[in-house]
């Protein structure tokens, strides 16, 4: 059975009824699938109203579950924001940045989505509405495991929320691939600094690909407050990525995730620190 | 028409049509999407029904049960065909293991079913309700492991012998003065062609018709009559189209069987066309090679001793992965020594993939000359120079028809900057990036096989070309038009060609580089033939006729082209067929390839920032085509040694990156910059086009270059493909 409700009331009264597979962009849905039939019953959300906003309200950007990477690349954000900007220039290719969403990306929870580093070090949080009524979760609690959210069956991420950082806060996102586009992540990093005065007011660090799912490194961010902003590459050290748990797998070894992972932190690190500059 | 003679002076020499950069003739019908590819004969017969193959999920053993009950009963499905109910199948002459399998299972994905439905979202849908139990048996997954137990396989045509000789081997080896003693490898690779197999077939009475994806037409239609035991003037092919074979399908697969068993048992016109992971275990990839290579030298640099040994592995009834045979021909040296070695491994089929041996022979040879002029403190280019041999050096009676290779290193030097290059590694660093250069040779033979062709000039002046030559997105379509153009005297829009038709005369088909020069070739035949044709009914002498600018012309008399046909159309047809050219001398084709790469200091991401190819293949019959061809094939070589690999799930017997998002190949972002340069040649020795390949060519030796640029930016020196970032990383200089 494949529904279309034009409304999230009806849709959350559909998967009361019976649960359903979601289907946003369908670019993770349909290849999923390989050369299996689809679910028997599809729940697409492309005609619900009122799931495709963009805007910043109170300092707040509520990212609708339909917002595609195309729109967030092209949207006019605060600087907090150049680090999920450019995730979204280099998440698949550009036909699929254009249907693909971010909420999408967030549900299908694979381990080396791209838009979870930004977002984790943005401190956003899901929006999830069911007929019961709605939640908030932070990410990193939404995140549970590979291809495992605490998505309720009944439930449908209707947005994803974001706290705008100061305003001098600049961020970054680097991701590594075996090739130079349409690549999925061996390594990628996001940073989000603010700093004052000369000295790091605040750091946050996000790693993705090398766990099961993408995490802060609160000990390397710890480490960095109050140090000048030019020394930060030096500051990092193997033992603040202890909490990575990479694997190795047809893309590159585990050590090698490891090394990457270092070398790539610290280049973000540089980068912002220019784009402060 | 007998070609036993070097060619002399022909009509194809004016060059008028032939040897320019024409837009390929097929261009618009492609980028309209109106080129009508083997799944979308939507029209051509009525009723069409679906059919979904169902796969082996075990590498070897047996079906113990087979439950076909649910799938029946499910909606839209018309029939079930397995190897149970099909009838007595033979296998065909080009495959190794069976296209249906059952209760044998050879391995992984092997076709074992084909459900027949209304849709094909019913098919699929069916497919998957079918309930198998196996008796799984060991099997032999790694070549390393198998590498003791290999073989020695029988001769072959396109392997050649197991074992060559030359000299003193060993002795030599042992008492030279440098030697180099290295063991290479290559792994599994895919074709990853964008379309993948398809076919559609239609039965009317006992005559089965094919529209399906196939380089090989008559391959394919004999080994069609041959596995369904019917007579091969009963089947007909057709394949105007091909979206990419690399190889892949010079043989008839699963598709095209499993269609013709649901068409035949259903009673209708059934598709099949493979899920793309079955294009990876299903049907035949590039099989790994170990390969040890041994190079002696004097202190000076001339090559004493020369060995080359390969191993790689088969199902059983199969045939190794020849990467020795450019190593008997392409350097001097008075003792030398091949090997080719077979071991028996059960995954799915080895077979030919893009110069199929070749191509892993020349990334591991070219590497090893790198080490060898690095060890010998001598230049690259000047130790292959050294090196250089006029005469196939297993049997110096026997010349090169020609052999243009040192001009290419001097010209590709020249152009891409080579004395820039520093001769000891990691010395150029811009930003984090460690800059180097590489070269490496390409040579790859040049084949001859007969091809036919009919031509006909039509009532309205219209020259129309039918052969079942085929275009797998290679330009066929545009070089056969070129041929007939300038052997007719007519502009190309006068020239009509139909292709890949088995009722067509038969080609050489495309496949080996050997496509382009013998379909034109068999074109000309046929050319010749009707010009003979139009002199004689316009009463000319047609010995001194000269057809150009639409008319014919002899002394005086000039008639327009189409008057000679005014009373009825005129035919020509006729094949090329080769004497012994090409035993008395060695045909081949010949590059150097210049690669530039940055390597990051830090991650060891390898970014190509520029390639040229200066090849030097006889007459280029179109250079806009041939440079597609070669870009393409330099891309692929690029793939190969920086990320493709089929991962072996030694534990299981299957490829487990089956699909385009694990099995990466480059992309556009990858290559920046690339130029080839072709020399002005033509190959009298090769046909009347005096033409050579230049498909294969493009990938030959390409990886070694780019693997030498790596070590010449980074220092590592990796032996083992594809050179993935964790294999360089550890050697970096900030990671010391
Ligand atoms: C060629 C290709 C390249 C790709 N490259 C990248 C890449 O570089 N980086 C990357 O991170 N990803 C990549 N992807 C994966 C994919 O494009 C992204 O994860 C994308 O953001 C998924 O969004 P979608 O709208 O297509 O999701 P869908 O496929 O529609 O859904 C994904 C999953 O989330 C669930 N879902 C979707 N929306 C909701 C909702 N609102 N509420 C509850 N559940 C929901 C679905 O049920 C499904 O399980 C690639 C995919 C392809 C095909």
């Amino acid at each position: 059975m494949y529904l279309r409700p034009s409304t999230l009331r009806e849709a959350c009264e559909a998967l009361v009824e019976a649960p359903a597979a979601i289907l946003a962009g369908g670019t993770d849905f349909f290849p999923a699938l390989a050369d299996r039939p689809p679910p028997p019953r599809i729940l697409d959300l492309s005609r619900i109203d009122g799931l495709d906003g963009l805007e910043i309200i109170d300092g707040v950007l509520r990212i609708g579950a339909r917002v595609t990477w195309s729109r967030i690349a092209r949207a006019p954000l605060p600087p907090c924001f150049d680090g999920l900007r450019a995730a979204a220039r280099e998440v698949g290719s550009v036909q699929i940045q254009n249907v693909a969403t971010l909420s999408g990306n967030l549900c299908n929870a694979s381990p080396a989505a791209d838009g979870v580093p930004p977002l984790l070090t943005l401190d956003a949080s899901v929006e999830l509405a069911s007929s019961s009524g709605t939640r908030c979760l932070p990410l990193a609690a939404f995140l549970l495991g590979n291809r495992h959210t605490a998505r309720r069956p009944d439930e449908i991420l209707t947005a994803i929320l974001v706290p705008v950082a100061s305003p001098d806060a600049t961020s970054c996102f680097l991701k590594l691939g075996a090739r130079r586009y349409l690549v999925i992540s061996i390594v990628m990093v996001a940073v989000l600094l603010e700093v004052a005065e000369g000295r790091v007011r605040s750091a946050r660090i996000a790693i993705g690909a090398c766990s099961a799912v993408a995490t802060r490194m609160p000990e390397l961010e710890a480490a960095l407050i109050g140090a000048s902003p030019a020394a930060l590459g030096s500051l990092v050290r193997p033992h603040h990525l202890e909490r990575l748990a990479p694997i190795a797998d047809v893309r590159a070894t585990a050590d090698y995730r490891s090394e990457a992972a270092l070398e790539l932190v610290r280049r973000a690190l540089r980068r912002c620190d220019g784009a402060a500059a | 028409m007998r070609f036993d003679t070097p060619a002399t002076t022909n009509p194809i020499d004016q060059l008028k049509v032939i040897g320019q950069p024409t837009d390929r003739i097929d261009g618009p019908l492609k980028t309209t999407g109106l080129a009508r590819y083997a799944y979308e004969q939507h029209d051509v017969v009525a009723n069409q029904a679906y059919g979904y193959p169902v796969g082996a999920t075990i590498a070897k053993g047996r079906i113990t049960a087979m439950d076909l009950a649910a799938a029946r009963r499910a909606p839209g499905v018309l029939t079930i065909v397995t190897a149970e109910n099909a009838g007595k199948l033979v296998k065909g002459n080009f495959n190794t293991a069976k296209l249906l399998g059952g209760p044998e299972i050879e391995h992984y994905h092997q076709a074992i079913a084909v459900v027949v439905a209304e849709t094909f979202e019913q098919a699929r849908a069916a497919a998957a309700l079918i309930a198998v139990d196996y008796a799984e048996e060991a099997g032999s997954f790694d070549l390393a492991a198998a590498r003791d137990s290999a073989e020695k396989p029988e001769a072959s045509d396109f392997g050649g012998p197991p074992d060559t000789s030359v000299g003193d081997f060993a002795g030599a080896f042992a008492s030279a003065h440098a030697r180099l003693d290295q063991t290479y490898t290559t792994p599994d690779q895919a074709h990853a062609m964008m379309e993948p197999h398809a076919t559609l077939a239609a039965w009317e009475g006992d005559k089965l018709t094919l529209w399906t994806s196939n380089q090989m037409i008559a391959w394919g239609k004999a080994d069609v009559a041959r596995t369904l035991g019917i007579g091969k003037d009963k089947v007909r092919l057709i394949s105007p189209f091909v979206g990419g074979g690399f190889g892949s399908k010079l043989f008839v697969r699963a598709d095209a069987l499993l269609a013709a068993l649901g068409a035949r048992a259903s009673g209708r016109p059934v598709k099949v066309a493979l899920p793309r992971p079955y294009t990876f275990n299903n049907t035949t990839h590039r099989p790994a090679t170990i390969q040890r290579i041994r190079i002696g030298a004097s202190a000076e640099g001339r090559i004493t001793a020369i060995g080359h040994e390969g191993w790689s592995g088969d199902l059983p009834g199969g045939a190794p992965e020849t990467a020795v045979n450019q190593t008997r021909l392409i350097y001097a040296g008075e003792n030398r020594m091949t090997a080719t070695r077979l071991a028996v491994l059960h995954l799915p089929e080895g077979n030919a993939m893009r110069a199929p041996g070749e191509a892993p022979g020349m990334m591991a040879l070219e590497l090893a000359m790198d080490e060898m002029a690095e060890t010998l403190g001598l230049d690259p280019i000047a130790f292959r120079t050294l090196n250089e041999t006029e005469v196939d050096p297993e049997n110096p009676k026997r010349p090169f028809s020609q052999r243009q290779l040192v001009e290419c290193y001097r010209i590709g030097a020249e152009r891409f900057g080579w004395d820039r290059r520093r001769p000891h590694p990691r010395q150029v660093r811009e930003g984090r990036w460690l800059v180097g250069m590489g070269m490496a040779a390409g040579f790859r033979n040049n084949l001859l096989a007969t091809s036919g062709a009919r031509v006909r000039l039509g009532e309205d002046g219209m020259v129309t070309v039918e052969t079942d030559m085929t275009d797998i997105g290679t330009g066929t379509y545009t070089i056969v038009a070129q041929t007939a153009a300038e052997m007719m005297g007519v502009p190309l829009e006068s020239v009509i060609v139909r292709l890949g038709d088995s009722s067509f005369p038969v080609s050489a088909g495309s496949g080996g580089q050997w496509g382009a020069n013998n379909s034109t070739a068999g074109v000309y035949a046929a050319c010749v033939k009707l010009r003979e044709a139009v002199a004689q009914r316009l009463g000319f002498n047609s010995s001194d006729t000269v057809f150009a600018e639409g008319e014919v012309r002899s002394g005086n008399r000039s008639v327009p082209l189409a008057q000679a046909a005014a009373s009825g159309a005129l035919t020509g047809e006729d094949s090329i067929e080769y004497g012994d050219l090409a035993k008395t001398h060695q045909q081949s084709t010949f590059a150097a390839h210049f690669v530039e790469v940055g390597v990051d200091a830090f991650t060891a991401e390898v970014r190509v920032r520029r390639m040229l190819a200066v090849c030097a293949a006889g007459r280029i019959l179109n250079p806009k085509s041939a440079r597609s061809q070669v870009i393409g094939a330099m891309t692929m070589g690029v793939g190969a040694a920086l990320m493709e690999e089929l991962a072996v799930d030694k534990r299981r017997g299957f490829f487990v990156n089956h699909d385009l998002a694990g099995y990466e190949v480059p992309v556009h972002a990858d290559i920046p910059h690339q130029e080839v340069v072709f020399l002005d040649e033509a190959d009298p020795m090769s046909s009347p086009m005096k033409a050579k390949g230049v498909g294969e060519l493009g990938i030959c030796g390409v990886g070694a270059a780019v693997a030498n640029a790596i070590y010449n930016a980074s220092g590592t020196r990796v032996r083992h493909y594809p050179i993935t970032l964790d294999k360089l990383i550890g050697g970096l200089p900030e990671n010391v």
